[in-house]
């Protein structure tokens, strides 16, 4: 056999292509050159996101300031009004910062409850230094929360407010509500804030006080630091990092999910300490006495009974919550004396329940769809 | 007298004999060997999960022209595989009460630190005569307590001016002899 010449094989092999003996499976074709075009897509936007970072454009919907106390702000966002009974949303204290609700346009909460016509109110609890250390969860129930009640009745003129609390706002807003029966609440929402803490999972084992030493803690730090909020987030899913760099891998040819992950990502690095004080009774009437739901709390001389909350509620758990695993949401539902009551599980984690597409797809909707009935 | 010592001699005798008995069955039987080491058995039940977790990836995954596609298929059942078992050892009490220890002992060494820096820090800006930290915390915290009290100020102005444009209120209005209106005048 002699030696064959390269050009001999690549006619016979463009021969064959063109009368179909050899031919290329045109859709395993058009998939290479698919996959070839995506990976110069994901090359341009990865060099893009390296060497020209964009800060990301977040919290677009319009608003207004409607008051401030010490870091706290109430704002409204602007809506066509259609129901009479404003919601406040109260989220977590701490831990991140509240433009999660209020993305992007197109993937925003706030937007999607305005959009459907509720004149919506956010609390931002805000940034806490060192001067607030002294903040406790308890000021927060009975100094905070029944002014930012009152603000949303005078500015909207509603006789009745709608809450809804998300993570830590559940336990700090459903506190508020059982503690002021005074203050006209009309329907209530717990979107994955952990009420029955003897089920929340792997921070109910570390910070239990058999390891955790919560006052030894404070004392010594004065409060709790973004880095170590992180670091205790970041332990709770060690493969989070390794598996969202990979996700952006893969989808880096898609400009929209470049854009998504950005915006994601500038929340997710951006952490907010715990004042101390605060941390101090979240975590030993919390996590350690789960004072809440045994209704052993009294805040500002006033008890705090879960049994005493009648108004319509609905609870939102998520199935892969790790951070509030859908039983300890759950409890709510039997801790209260309401009758109109419904309990959903969805799918997604913590974060995904409220932001994200799936939020959209699942969550948004099903809030704003119990609501709206019940808010005229 | 002499019995009774020579009884304590032979008990004497015979726990002496028998501690040697045992001390002598002690030395003269080999040492059992130390169990070896194994630096593998903490990861092996991970590893272990893994690899299975990889065998049924690439068991499952349909062979298809898209390599690359299977791959990242692979790596995230990889990824699942390896967050699965980290959250296994993670929820464990023996996990959260190496996670306490170590964090006592890293504000054990961190208090006094913390202590000294801050001192130092303090030192330095009295000397500069600059205002120091604690100083800034005292002054902010006292800005906050004075918005309270102007706050609460302003919500009692409110209220009276409310009670004033709103006018008297007929009904709480004293109907003495004095107050009366006097229709006939």
């Amino acid at each position: 056999m002699g030696q064959e010449r390269f050009a001999d094989i690549v006619e016979r092999f463009a021969a064959g292509y063109q009368n179909g003996a050899a031919a290329v499976d045109p859709d395993a074709a058009r998939r290479w050159q698919e996959e070839i075009d995506r990976q110069i897509r994901r090359a341009q936007n990865l060099s893009e996101m390296m060497l020209n970072p964009t800060e990301p454009k977040v919290g677009c919907t319009p608003r207004e300031e409607i008051y401030r106390t010490n870091k706290s702000r109430l704002y409204r966002y602007q809506s066509r009004r259609e129901h009479a009974t404003p919601v406040l949303f109260v989220p977590n204290l701490g831990i991140s910062r509240p433009y999660i609700f209020d993305l992007l346009p197109g993937g925003s909460f706030v937007e999607h409850m305005t959009g459907k016509g509720f004149d919506f109110y956010l609390l931002d609890w805000g940034v806490f230094g060192p001067e607030d250390n002294g903040l406790t969860f308890e000021e927060c129930v009975v100094k905070i929360l029944p002014k930012m009640a009152r603000k949303v009745l005078e500015t909207s003129g509603a006789d009745s407010l709608s809450v809804l609390g998300y993570c830590m706002g559940a336990p700090l807003s459903i506190s508020f509500v059982a503690s002021h029966p005074e203050v006209p609440v009309r329907n209530y929402i717990d979107m994955a804030g952990p009420i029955d803490f003897s089920q929340v999972g792997m921070f109910g084992l570390w910070l239990d006080r058999k390891h955790f030493n919560v006052d030894r803690f404070v004392d010594t730090l004065g409060a709790v630091p973004a880095d170590l909020v992180k670091a205790g987030f970041k332990l709770l899913k060690p493969t989070m990092d390794l598996s969202t760099n990979l996700n952006l891998w893969w989808n880096s040819w898609n400009d929209k999910y470049v854009e998504g992950f950005n915006a994601l990502n500038k929340w997710a690095n951006e952490y907010v300490a715990f004042p101390g004080e605060f941390f101090r009774q979240w975590v030993r009437d919390f996590y350690q006495g789960n004072k809440l739901f045994r209704g052993e709390l009294v805040f500002g001389g006033r008890p705090v009974r879960l049994s005493s909350v009648t108004c319509p509620l609905f609870v939102v758990g998520a199935k892969e919550d790790y951070i509030a695993p859908p039983a300890c949401v759950r409890a709510l539902m039997d801790a209260v004396s309401s009758r109109d009551k419904e309990y959903v599980e969805l799918p997604g984690g913590h974060i995904s329940l409220i932001a994200g597409r799936g939020a959209a797809l699942h969550c948004w909707p099903k809030v704003s769809g119990w609501l709206a009935p019940r808010s005229s | 007298m002499s019995d009774s010592g020579a009884q304590l001699f032979d008990m004497w005798r015979k726990q002496l004999e028998e501690g040697a008995a045992a001390w002598g069955k002690v030395f003269s039987q080999p040492a059992a060997p130390p169990p070896p080491a194994d630096p593998m058995a903490f990861w092996r039940p991970l590893v272990e999960q893994w690899v299975q977790a990889s065998a049924r990836a690439f068991a499952q995954t349909p062979m298809t022209p898209d390599v690359m596609s299977q791959w990242k298929q692979f790596l995230d059942q990889s990824i699942d595989a390896w967050s699965r078992a980290l959250s296994q050892v993670m929820n464990t009490e023996a996990f959260a009460q190496m996670l306490g220890r170590y964090l006592d002992q890293w504000l054990v060494t961190t208090a006094p630190m913390k202590k000294a820096a801050e001192q130092g820090i303090d030192q330095a800006l009295q000397t500069l005569n600059l205002a120091s930290r604690t100083q800034l915390t005292a002054v902010a915290r006292q800005i906050v307590e004075l918005e309270e009290r102007v706050e609460r100020i302003e919500e009692a102005v409110n209220a009276v001016l409310r009670a004033v444009q709103r006018g008297p209120d007929p009904a709480s209005a004293p109907r003495g002899p004095d107050t009366a209106p006097k229709e006939r005048a």
